[in-house]
């Protein structure tokens, strides 16, 4: 069926960059699955309109929107507060130097703390850091302006280094003092 | 530049978004600036870390299957919609929302070679080209420094490759970035020869010793030019609107790592 054989060529390529994708969206493995499954199938059907482009950026672009409507679908209440919330998390887990033993590596505490980051800003790191998209591809896959990937990139990594714990696990480096 | 000024652009200036004039103007800032220099050096170790560190997920064997049987299970009851829409927006619908509810036919079918519909590489290169070119997506990496660029280049693949400034010659380097060819990520440096852009994009090959001497095959897709040359056990295929002499002159070159300048 030649429909199936463009699906391994356009898509099943990109299923490793996709399943990246929910997997730190949703932050769990199982659930990545069922929006990678989703996304794959939205993909399948509306494989005719890629004429040309990246098929990475275009899958990721469906992945992405397949997570968030899982989200409002499975977690409405997370769905609303997304934006903002998981940061205060992050600063308050990470208050004294006992807790920063618990932690078996700093490689952990990094992803941790990328993983508590908003939702937006995390999937901007991701889509920036892991994959290696520029700003305009960003903006495309996110649907918003690059104005404001360029704001959220920054503001996520402002929220990186001014947790305390990526500071002591830094060691003598000093956040952004402003 | 102040410093108020510089502070907001380090993000994306690290990140090679700032054009060059505003690029250069940050660097001048950061020579006279000990503080902005600190904050600057302060986001590239997090950037560093961010790239060395976080995991990137690969889709368990177990979900690839899965979304095989599902996806060939529904390519059996789905026509791919030929739609003509610029923009992707209406994937947001839940238009499939009842396609995981179809009833799962595990269709045997096999020979899905991903290769069966490979594209012609001199058809993909250039695609890929005009497509960088057109988006304003030429460089990831901007520099001429090769011990930059070669760093930057080596992060984001298994291999590495050798990277040489060839202004000399008349060929500077300008930059590179990653581009996709046949499915898995290439390294493309990117020169310039006067007014034109040179592409190239630099991959394992394993067979190179047995090619190295073999004259590069010359192809024009487009009005563009592709070159390719094999030598430092890796395929070096260039394309350009320079002219095919100099393009097929310059990827040998390359590929032996002596270019000569064309005049």
């Amino acid at each position: 069926m030649p429909e199936h054989a463009d699906f391994e060529r356009l898509v099943m390529v990109h299923l490793d960059a996709g399943y990246n994708l929910a997997r730190w969206l949703a932050r769990d493995s199982q659930d990545a699955e069922d929006v990678v499954q989703d996304a794959c199938l939205r993909a399948m059907k509306y494989m005719g309109s890629l004429k040309g482009q990246d098929g990475r950026a275009w899958f990721l672009t469906i992945v992405r929107r397949a997570f968030y409507d899982w989200l409002a679908h499975n977690r409405p209440a997370q769905a609303l507060r997304s934006e903002g919330a998981d940061i205060d998390a992050l600063i308050d887990e990470a208050d004294g130097p006992e807790q920063m033993l618990q932690h078996k590596t700093e490689r952990l505490a990094l992803a941790d703390a990328v993983a508590a980051l908003p939702l937006s800003f995390r999937e901007a790191i991701v889509l920036r850091e892991i994959e290696g998209l520029s700003y305009k591809e960003i903006a495309r896959v996110a649907d918003v302006p690059i104005g404001t990937v360029m704001s959220r990139l920054a503001r996520a990594r402002r929220l990186l280094q001014a947790s305390t714990m990526l500071r002591t696990l830094s060691g003598a480096e000093p956040g952004v003092q402003q | 530049m102040n410093c108020d000024e510089v502070v907001v652009l380090l993000s994306p200036e690290i990140d090679g978004e700032i054009d060059g004039l505003r690029s250069h103007a940050i660097g001048k800032h950061l020579l006279s600036c000990a503080a902005c220099r600190s904050r600057c050096h302060s986001l590239q170790s997090l950037r560093q870390r961010l790239r060395d560190e976080l995991p990137r997920h690969a889709a368990p064997p177990a979900t690839r299957d899965r979304v095989r049987h599902t996806t060939e299970a529904a390519a059996t009851h789905l026509r791919p919609t030929e739609r003509p829409a610029a923009r992707w927006s209406w994937f947001s619908g839940g238009a499939l929302s009842g396609a995981l509810g179809i009833s799962l036919l595990w269709v045997a079918s096999t020979g899905m070679l991903p290769t069966q519909n490979r594209q012609d590489l001199a058809t993909q290169v250039v695609g890929v080209h005009t497509r960088a070119t057109l988006g304003n997506h030429l460089i990831e990496v901007a520099s001429s420094d090769r011990h930059k660029v070669k760093p930057w280049l080596s992060a984001r693949l298994d291999y590495a490759i050798p990277v040489t400034d060839w202004a000399d010659a008349g060929y500077p380097l300008v930059g590179a970035r990653i581009d996709r060819l046949d499915g898995n990520s290439v390294a493309t440096l990117v020169y310039r020869y006067r007014d034109h852009v040179i592409d190239v994009f630099v991959r394992p090959d394993p067979e190179s010793e047995a090619k190295s001497d073999s004259i590069p095959a010359l192809r024009t897709v487009r009005g563009f030019n592709v070159a390719v040359a094999h030598g430092a056990e890796m395929q070096w295929v260039a394309t350009s609107d320079l002219n095919g002499t100099e393009l097929e002159a310059f990827v040998t070159g390359l590929a032996r790592g002596t270019v000569k300048s064309p005049s």
